[in-house]
């Protein structure tokens, strides 16, 4: 009702596609290349869920690293107890219950100041628990004995994975999605019209963070031994904007492609060139933020003709130009 | 009904750092009213809607919607009730159809309100307001005299008692301007809504107008019917003032 129907006929077709592809590669790829698949799905899951609240509303949110962290840390400290589905569940629920604090505290900023308080409290989370197991546990980091096998925790991370864009294909057709586009696109409008933009902030905003807190319980297997600077790492929640902003943050399939490429792309270039990899990241934002403002997703067939029709006139006003300096100063002398 | 007013302002000041851009205002609107409020430049008119719509938290002084204190509540609130508004610069939601625009509306405020049949979906409030032929159109392509209307779909489209309507004949053509009023008198006969509409245009608004409220500097220094109003010695003074001093043209 809300959108097309023919585009809820692609979306899904794009969800199946994802799921057939993912669930062939533990059987047949190597182990590095399992590995690789792992992390495309882990930036699908982060992406996608971060465009849902982020990029419908355009408050950027810097914090994915924080959710993910506390996820990480909740597998890491209840595994033996809880089992693997219930840090899952229990990294996702406290992850969403930090974001529900956060975001009553942030969420009525906009812009720049709503990043940079997000970046900031999720430094701060990330030394309160430094300190925490430097002054009170006397542990620095954390050990995990009872790991899952490898399969196990790559089909948990592609059903969060897909559980993501099943949820951004749903919630795009909800109350709830039309509310998030309303604050997206004039906060004080939607108000005006009903929408109590303060609960589905924050709904929305929790919603990311459940996400971000499932993957970081899932991944953090993936290593023996975690600690604060692992899996508090900012560059997670950086390249998480990243992707979605090269991606195009108001589609579904940009942020999910976008994830794709670039994890394959960090992984094959950060062994080889890890300085390489980083410039490719920067330069790749700054191109399509100048040219590509809405992301690849919006890249299309005269967007490049238009990229060559304004390169050629460039190249001729340039020439004119020098044409037209050089005759001034023949005419001059 | 239960005697109470539509909406009430009790005593509602607004203030800017040192600026009082309302100054302890009082007014009551009555279901089926049609007001006006008139004020030269800087009067407090739109700050004063934007009290009564909740979207500007008032300094002091207190608001009700039918007898339920309505103070300090969210701008959804204000809607929630019964309470709607459009904007001066019409606010639509450029990238969606006129159509999606209005069930917007619908789908929040609207939602669980009782509806008129005028009211009753999309199409019949796009017949009302006229714009029916546009309705597949993405809401950035209409005219601006069409985003006007659309922004009156939009605030019906919340299924309110009473609307707040922000100098929506600024900028039109007289025959449109006439259209509008038509279209206001129309609303408020067969919806039975309070209508409160501001113009900078004084002229313009006392015609169609039974009551008008005059701003001048934030205070309320009249409030009638329009031929007493402009009779009143205090209201011919801030005009006076306005057109020979404040005018630049």
């Amino acid at each position: 009702m809300l959108l097309d129907r023919r585009l809820l006929g692609r979306d899904v077709l794009v969800l199946f596609a994802l799921a057939g592809w993912a669930l062939a590669v533990p059987h047949y790829g190597s182990e590095f290349v399992v590995s690789m698949a792992l992390t495309c799905l882990m930036y699908v899951a982060l992406a996608t869920s971060w465009t849902l609240f982020c990029g419908t509303t355009r408050y950027l949110s810097l914090a994915t690293a924080a959710f993910f962290g506390i996820g990480a840390y909740v597998s890491a400290l209840f595994i033996e107890t809880w089992g693997w589905f219930g840090v899952i569940a229990g990294g996702a629920g406290v992850a969403a219950l930090v974001a529900v604090l956060m975001g009553s505290a942030v969420l009525h900023l906009r812009g720049t100041y709503f990043a940079v308080l997000t970046f900031g409290m999720t430094e701060l989370i990330r030394h309160a628990i430094a300190y925490w197991e430097k002054q009170v546990t006397g542990t620095v980091g954390r050990v995990l004995t009872v790991v899952p096998e490898r399969d196990t925790v790559y089909l948990t991370v592609l059903a969060i994975a897909l559980l993501s864009v099943a949820v951004s294909i749903v919630v795009r057709r909800t109350r709830f999605g039309l509310g998030l586009m309303g604050i997206g696109a004039d906060e004080q409008r939607a108000q005006t019209l009903g929408v109590n933009t303060r609960l589905v902030k924050i709904g929305g905003f929790a919603l990311t963070a459940a996400f971000a807190g499932a993957v970081g319980a899932a991944m953090s297997v993936r290593w023996t031994y975690i600690d604060p600077t692992t899996v508090f790492n900012p560059f997670i929640g950086f390249q998480t904007v990243l992707i979605a902003l090269i991606g195009g943050v108001a589609t579904l399939w940009g942020p999910l492609i976008a994830a794709v490429v670039f994890s394959l792309l960090a992984e094959t270039l950060r062994l080889q060139a890890p300085q390489l990899y980083l410039m490719t990241l920067g330069l790749l934002l700054i191109l399509s933020v100048l040219y590509l403002p809405e992301g690849l997703a919006s890249l299309r067939w005269s967007t490049l003709r238009q990229w060559r029709d304004d390169t050629r006139a460039w190249w001729k006003a340039l020439r004119a130009g020098k044409a037209g300096k050089s005759t001034r100063k023949a005419a001059g002398a | 009904m239960n005697g109470h007013p539509q909406l009430e302002a009790r005593g509602v000041t607004v203030r800017f750092g040192g600026l009082v851009a309302v100054d302890n205002v009082s007014a009551a609107f009555a279901a089926g009213e049609l007001v006006g409020i008139i004020g030269p430049n800087g009067a407090g008119k739109t700050t004063f809607f934007n009290a009564l719509s909740g979207v500007q938290q008032p300094t002091s002084g207190e608001l009700f919607a039918q007898g339920r204190r309505l103070t300090g509540a969210q701008p959804h609130k204000f809607a929630a009730h019964g309470i709607a508004r459009t904007f001066q610069t019409p606010r639509v939601f450029g990238a969606l159809s006129v159509t999606a625009n209005i069930d917007f509306g619908l789908q929040f405020a609207g939602l669980h309100r009782k509806s008129s049949w005028l009211l009753k979906d999309d199409a019949s409030i796009l017949n009302l307001i006229g714009l029916a032929a546009q309705a597949k159109l993405p809401a950035a392509a209409i005219t601006p005299s069409q985003q006007r209307l659309l922004e009156i779909g939009m605030a019906l489209a919340t299924r309110p008692r009473l609307l707040l309507l922000d100098e929506v004949a600024a900028g039109l053509t007289e025959a449109e301007v006439d259209a509008m009023a038509q279209l206001i008198r129309r609303l408020r006969d067969e919806l039975d809504l309070t209508v409160i509409w501001i113009e900078h245009a004084v002229t313009t608004l006392l015609r169609y107008v039974e009551r008008v409220l005059v701003l001048h500097q934030g205070r309320k220094i009249a409030d009638g019917t329009p031929a007493e109003v402009v009779r009143n010695a205090e209201v011919i003074e801030a005009y006076l003032g306005d057109e020979m001093m404040g005018d630049p043209a």
